[in-house]
C-alpha cells in the first residue's frame, strides 16, 4: 500500500499554487539562465576546439622585420612548416564611422581558413571580405562600399578568422576592439595593389602536435629562441650560444682588420678575412624576429573561449547562491508547515509513523518543485536562453558556426547539483524539525531553545515592544530575508555597478591619458643614420619597452616601461633619480608601495630587471613604470640618444610613414572600456529589470512566509478589537523597517562583493581598473528594491486583511 | 497468552514522573500501580492535573517514566529504544485525542487509510465506514464535518490497524452531549466488535459507569481502583 500521506502533495500544490508558481518561476528562470550559459558555452567551445582541424589552426605565428629571404626560411627548424601570412594595417572608413584599422590578408588557403557567415569570399579586385564582428559592431552590411586606405572595396561577405575569434590587435593589449579594429581578406592581386607596408607574418604548425600544453609552452620557448637565433645569424645557426662565440668571433676578426699593424700575422690577417668571407652567404639573410607568439598564448585565439569559461564560472555561483536561498524558502516554509501541523504529526508519530516517513512527505514538495523546475529550466536552456547567450556571445567575439551539443556539465550542475543543494538544505531542517518527540509535537511546543523565559525588553512603547517580539519570534525569516535581499543586491549591484564603472573608467582615463598619440618609430634614426625629429611643437620624445611580471597576482603580465624627458609635460611628475615610478593601477593590482623593489623580465629570454618603486604615479590607464628617459636607455643598454618615439597632443604629420612601426591612440586605450560597454551595455538594462522582478518574487514569498507564520497571532489581535491600520503597524511596517535596514546594509556588502569579485576577474585579465559605484547609483539599487518591496507589501496587507477572527481559536489545545 | 498474561495484559508498576527542576519541580505521577487485562474497557479518571494525561502518554511510548515500568504483554517500555517504541506504537496502539488531529485535506476514508498503512493486516474499511456511520460522508474533507463526524473519522483512523490497546484521550471532551454519547457508543462497539483494549482518559464522572475497570486518581496516585460489575451501556449514561 501507498503511503496515503503523500496523496496529499497535489492538493498541497493546488493549495499553495502561488507560492509553488513562484518558486518555480525563480527557480526555472535561474536555472534555464544558468543551463543556457553552459550549452551555449559547451557548444561554442566544441566549435571552437574543432576549427583547430576545420579551419587549420595555426600552433603560433612569427613576424620578421623584413621580407625574409628564401634560404633563411629554408633554414627555419624543421618540426614546423610556415605559412606565409602577410598583412597590411592599414586604415577603413565606412559611412558613418570613424576610421578603423583594418588588417587585410590575402585569401588563406592553407592555414587559419576562414569561415564564411554570410555572403561569399572576394574573387575579384574590387572586393573585400571582413570580419563579421566588426561589420555588426559599425553597421556594415554586404554589398556596401568601404574605403581602404584610399581604395574603395565592396563587401561581399563576412568571416570569421580562426586566428582572430577575439579582435586583439596586439596581443599585448588590455581588451579587443571590434569597434575600431578589423580584419578581412583580398584576392591576391587585390592585396598587392593595396597600398600600405606590408607586415611579414607567418603562421606555423608543428609537424606533430605538442602532447600537452605543457610541452606545447616548451616547445614555443625552445622555438622562439631557435627563430630568433637562426634570423640574427642569416641561417647560419639555431644555437644560441654558438650564435653567441660567432658574435665574438665576429668582433674578434673585425677588430683584427681594424687594428692590424706591423704585428699583426699574415695568418690572422688572413684567417679573419676567410672567416668573415664564409659568412658573406648569411649576411644577406639576415633578418630580425620582431614577433613571435605561440598560439596557446594568443589572446585573439583563447580570450572569448577562456571568457566564456568564467561567465560560466560566475553564473555557476550565482546559481548555487540563488538555489541555496531557494533552499531556505522553501525550509522554512516546510518549518512553518510543520509547525502548523504539530499535532497531526505529534497524532501520526504517536500512531506509529516512523520520522522517515513523515521527513519523506516534507522533502517531497521541494524535491519535486526543484525536479520540474530543473526540467523546464533545461528545456529553456537548450532553447531561449541558449540562444539569447549565443547572441551575446555574438555580440562580443568573431565566431565561427556553431551547433548545439548535449552538455553533461550543464546536466551535472544546472540540475544535479541544484537538486543536491535543495535535498541537503531541506533534509537538515527537516530532519532537525522532525527529532523532537511526538508528545512535543501533540503539545505544539517545537521549540528547539532550552529558554524557559522571554527575552526581556527594554521599557519602551508598548506597541515598540510588540514589534521586537515579532522580530525576536521571526529571526529566522527575517535572517533569510536578508540573503534574498543581499542576492537581489548583487545582481542590482552587477547591473548598475558594471555600466558605471565603465563610464567612470572612460572618464578616467580621458582625465589621465598620457597623450592623445603615442608615435611609435621604426628606429629612432632614419636608413642615413639621421635622428628622427619634428617640428611639431606638442611632440615629446618618448621611450618604451615592454616586460612581464614574473611574481605577484598575475605572472606573464605585459609591463610598459616609459622613458620619459625632464620636464614632460605629459607626464607631470619628478622622476626620481634612483627608481621610478609606477603607475597606480599596476600599484593597486600588485599591491606594489614605495620602497618595494619589483623584478621584470623580457618576453622572450630570461634576462630579468630590478626597480626600487620610489612612488605612484596616478594613471589609470595602464600597468606602467616610469623612469628618466636617461635611465631607459641604461638600462636597457641603448644608445645615449635612444628613444622610441614621439608624445604628442595633436597629429604629426612631418614624419614618413616608413618610419612609423604604430601609433597608439586615444581608441586604442579606450579600447577595454568602448568594447565592454558595447557588448554588455544593452544587457544591463535588462538584468536591472530581472533583478526588479526576482526582487519583488524573493520578497513575495519571504514575507508571505512571515504573515502566515503570525496568521494566528493576527487573527488574535483582530479579535481583540485591534485595527487593520495597527495591525498593520505591527507586522507590515516591522517588516518594512526590516527591508530598508537590509536595504541599505546589502548595497554596500553587495558592492564590497562586485569589488571582490571583480578584483578576482581582474587578475586573470591583463591590466586594470577599479569598481566604481556612485552614492547615487546605490541609492538606485536601494530604490529598485523598496520599489520591489512596496509592491509586495500591498499584496501583504491585503493579506493580512483577508485573516479571519476564526484563525485564531483554530488548533489550539 | 497466558492466564497470567492476559490479566496482567497492562502492567503499570510504581510509575514515576516529574516536570521541572530544583524548587520548581512537580511530581505529577507519584508511585502509579495497577494492571489492566486484555479487552478491558478501563476509564482513567480524575481532575486536572492527576496526571491521568501524563500516564496515557507513558503508556503509549510518547512519555517515559522517570521510575517504574509500565508493560505490556510482558514488554517492558523502558527496555525499548526509540525504534523499538515506534514499532510498538505502529503494530499495537491506536490513539485518539480530544481534537481529531485529522489530515485537513485527506477525505475522511484517506484519513482513515493513513491508520491503515500502518498494518499488516488492517480491517475493512468500507466495512468499517459503516460500523464508524461515516459511509455517506467518506469523500468529504475534515472541515466539512461536524465535530463528532471528525472524532469518529479520528476512532476509525485509530482502530483500522486493529490496534491491541486504543488510547483515548478525552475523546468526548470538545463535543455536547448526545455527540459524546454517540461517540462513547462506537467506542464501545469498537470494543465488543474488535476485542482490543481501551485505555480511556476522561474527567467525566459519567463514563465511568460503562468500563470495566476504573482507575480514579488525584495528586498524581491511585485512589480507586475499581472493577465495575455493573457497567451499563453508554447509550445508558447521562451527565
Amino acid at each position: 500500500m501507498r503511503n496515503p500521506i503523500n496523496k496529499r502533495i497535489l492538493r498541497d500544490l493546488a493549495k499553495e499554487w502561488k507560492r509553488y508558481v513562484v518558486l518555480f518561476l525563480l527557480m526555472s528562470f535561474m536555472i534555464g539562465t544558468a543551463s543556457g550559459m553552459y550549452v551555449a558555452n559547451g557548444s561554442m567551445l566544441k566549435a571552437f576546439d574543432d576549427s583547430y582541424d576545420k579551419y587549420n589552426l595555426e600552433d603560433g605565428h612569427l613576424e620578421f622585420k623584413e621580407e625574409p629571404t628564401e634560404e633563411l626560411l629554408a633554414a627555419m627548424p624543421g618540426n614546423i612548416n610556415l605559412y606565409e601570412q602577410f598583412y597590411k594595417e592599414v586604415s577603413e572608413v565606412s559611412d558613418g564611422n570613424d576610421s578603423a584599422a583594418v588588417r587585410v590578408f590575402k585569401i588563406r588557403e592553407d592555414l587559419n581558413i576562414a569561415c564564411v557567415i554570410e555572403g561569399r569570399l572576394p574573387e575579384g579586385t574590387g572586393e573585400i571580405a571582413i570580419d563579421r564582428m566588426h561589420a555588426d559592431n559599425n553597421g556594415i552590411s554586404i554589398g556596401d562600399t568601404i574605403t581602404v586606405n584610399g581604395t574603395g572595396l565592396q563587401v561581399v561577405g563576412f568571416i570569421a578568422l580562426p586566428d582572430y575569434s577575439t579582435l586583439f590587435k596586439k596581443n599585448s593589449d588590455i581588451m579587443f576592439n571590434a569597434i575600431d579594429f578589423d580584419v578581412a581578406l583580398v584576392t591576391d592581386d587585390a592585396w598587392e595593389e593595396l597600398p600600405g607596408n606590408v607586415k611579414y607574418q607567418y603562421a606555423f604548425r608543428y609537424d606533430t602536435a605538442p602532447a600537452s600544453v605543457y610541452e606545447e609552452k616548451e616547445w614555443g620557448d625552445d622555438l622562439m629562441e631557435k627563430i630568433a637565433v637562426i634570423a640574427a645569424t642569416g641561417g647560419y645557426t639555431d644555437d644560441k650560444d654558438v650564435a653567441e662565440e660567432l658574435a665574438d668571433n665576429v668582433d674578434e676578426w673585425t677588430s683584427t682588420l681594424e687594428n692590424m699593424d706591423e704585428n699583426t700575422s699574415f695568418e690572422d690577417i688572413s684567417e679573419a678575412i676567410d672567416n668573415l668571407e664564409s659568412l658573406e652567404p648569411y649576411e644577406d639573410n639576415t633578418n630580425e624576429l620582431i614577433d613571435f607568439l605561440p598560439g596557446y598564448a594568443n589572446q585573439a585565439i583563447h580570450f572569448a573561449p577562456e571568457d566564456f569559461g568564467s561567465d560560466v564560472a560566475i553564473m555557476g555561483v550565482l546559481v548555487y547562491v540563488f538555489i541555496a536561498v531557494l533552499a531556505f524558502v522553501f525550509a522554512i516554509t516546510t518549518s512553518n508547515t510543520i509547525v502548523k501541523e504539530a499535532a497531526v504529526i505529534g497524532t501520526l508519530r504517536a500512531t506509529g509513523y516512523t520520522r522517515g516517513e513523515l521527513t519523506v512527505y516534507y522533502m517531497m514538495m521541494p524535491v519535486i518543485i526543484t525536479l520540474l523546475s530543473a526540467v523546464t529550466g533545461n528545456v529553456l536552456g537548450y532553447t531561449i536562453f541558449k540562444d539569447a547567450v549565443v547572441s551575446m556571445y555574438y555580440n562580443s567575439y568573431s565566431l565561427p558556426t556553431y551547433e548545439t551539443v548535449w552538455n553533461a556539465e550543464a546536466f551535472i550542475k544546472t540540475t544535479l547539483i541544484p537538486l543536491v543543494l535543495m535535498f541537503i538544505i531541506n533534509l537538515f531542517i527537516i530532519v532537525k524539525k522532525m527529532r523532537l518527540s511526538p508528545l512535543k509535537f501533540l503539545r505544539r511546543d517545537l521549540s528547539s531553545s532550552k529558554r524557559k523565559k522571554a527575552v526581556r525588553l527594554p521599557r519602551i512603547k508598548f506597541f515598540s515592544r510588540f514589534r521586537l517580539r515579532i522580530l525576536l519570534q521571526n529571526l529566522g525569516s527575517y535572517f533569510v530575508l536578508f540573503f534574498g535581499i543581499a542576492f537581489v543586491m548583487l545582481l542590482l549591484s552587477f547591473s548598475i555597478g558594471l555600466p558605471e564603472t565603465l563610464d567612470h573608467y572612460k572618464h578616467v582615463m580621458t582625465e589621465e591619458l598620457i597623450s592623445e598619440y603615442q608615435y611609435i618609430l621604426m628606429d629612432y634614426e632614419d636608413e642615413d643614420g639621421n635622428v628622427i625629429t619634428t617640428d611639431n611643437g606638442d611632440a615629446e620624445k618618448f621611450s618604451m619597452n615592454t616586460l612581464e611580471t614574473i611574481d605577484g597576482v598575475h605572472v606573464g603580465e605585459g609591463i610598459t616601461i616609459y622613458g620619459i624627458e625632464d620636464d614632460s609635460k605629459y607626464v607631470k611628475a619628478d622622476l626620481p633619480e634612483d627608481g621610478v615610478l609606477v603607475s597606480s593601477a599596476y600599484a593597486l593590482k600588485f599591491m606594489l608601495h614605495e620602497g618595494d623593489t619589483i623584478t621584470l623580465k623580457e618576453k622572450y629570454s630570461d634576462k630579468t630587471y630590478s626597480f626600487v618603486v620610489r612612488g605612484i604615479y596616478k594613471y589609470m590607464g595602464g600597468l606602467s613604470v616610469f623612469m628618466r628617459n636617461d635611465d631607459f636607455n641604461e638600462c636597457f643598454d641603448l644608445d645615449d640618444d635612444s628613444f622610441t618615439g614621439f608624445l604628442s597632443s595633436g597629429k604629426i604629420d612631418d614624419i614618413d610613414e616608413d618610419l612609423i612601426y604604430t601609433i597608439v591612440t586615444r581608441e586604442d586605450i579606450m579600447a577595454l572600456s568602448i568594447q565592454i560597454d558595447h557588448s554588455m551595455g544593452d544587457y544591463m538594462d535588462y538584468v536591472s529589470f530581472a533583478c526588479l522582478i526576482i526582487g519583488i518574487l524573493v520578497i513575495y514569498l519571504l514575507t508571505k512566509i512571515i504573515i502566515e507564520k503570525n496568521a494566528a497571532s493576527i487573527s488574535m489581535v483582530k479579535v481583540l478589537g485591534y485595527e487593520n491600520r495597527e495591525i498593520n503597524s505591527l507586522y507590515v511596517n516591522l517588516t518594512t523597517a526590516i527591508v530598508v535596514i537590509c536595504a541599505i546594509a546589502t548595497s554596500l556588502l553587495s558592492v564590497l562583493g562586485l569589488t571582490a569579485i571583480f578584483s578576482v576577474i581582474m587578475y586573470t585579465m591583463s591590466g586594470w581598473f577599479e569598481v566604481y559605484v556612485s552614492f547615487i547609483s546605490i541609492l538606485k539599487m536601494i530604490g529598485i528594491l523598496l520599489i520591489s518591496y512596496f509592491i509586495v507589501s500591498f499584496f501583504d496587507i491585503m493579506r493580512i486583511k483577508k485573516i479571519p477572527l476564526t484563525d485564531a481559536l483554530k488548533n489550539v489545545e | 497468552m497466558s492466564e497470567k498474561e492476559l490479566q496482567e495484559f497492562l502492567n503499570v508498576c510504581n510509575v514515576w514522573k516529574g516536570f521541572g527542576e530544583g524548587d520548581s519541580r512537580q511530581e505529577v505521577l507519584r508511585g502509579m500501580d495497577f494492571q489492566v487485562r486484555k479487552g478491558e474497557f478501563c476509564v482513567l479518571l480524575g481532575p486536572s492535573g492527576s496526571g491521568k494525561s501524563t500516564l496515557l502518554n507513558i503508556i503509549g511510548g510518547i512519555d517515559s517514566a522517570d521510575d517504574g515500568y509500565i508493560s505490556i504483554a510482558g514488554d517492558k517500555l523502558r527496555d525499548m529504544d526509540e525504534k523499538m517504541l515506534t514499532r510498538y506504537r505502529r503494530k499495537h496502539l491506536g490513539y485518539v485525542f480530544q481534537l481529531y488531529n485529522l489530515i485537513p485535506n485527506l477525505n475522511v476514508k484517506e484519513n482513515i487509510e493513513v491508520g491503515a498503512y500502518l498494518s499488516d493486516d488492517p480491517l475493512d474499511i468500507d466495512e468499517l465506514l459503516n460500523t464508524l456511520g461515516l459511509w455517506e460522508h467518506r469523500y468529504k474533507l475534515p472541515n466539512q464535518l461536524s465535530g463528532g463526524q471528525q472524532q469518529r473519522t479520528s476512532i476509525g483512523r485509530a482502530i483500522v490497524k486493529n490496534p491491541d490497546i486504543l488510547l483515548c484521550d478525552e475523546p468526548t471532551g470538545a463535543l455536547d452531549y448526545n455527540t459524546s454519547k454517540e461517540i462513547l457508543k462506537l467506542i464501545e462497539d469498537v470494543n465488543q466488535k474488535y476485542g482490543n483494549t481501551i485505555i480511556m482518559v476522561t474527567h467525566n464522572n459519567a463514563i465511568q459507569d460503562m468500563a470495566d475497570h476504573v482507575i480514579k486518581l488525584r495528586d498524581g496516585k491511585v485512589r480507586k481502583n475499581i472493577i465495575n460489575e455493573n457497567k451499563i451501556s453508554a447509550t445508558e449514561l447521562d451527565w
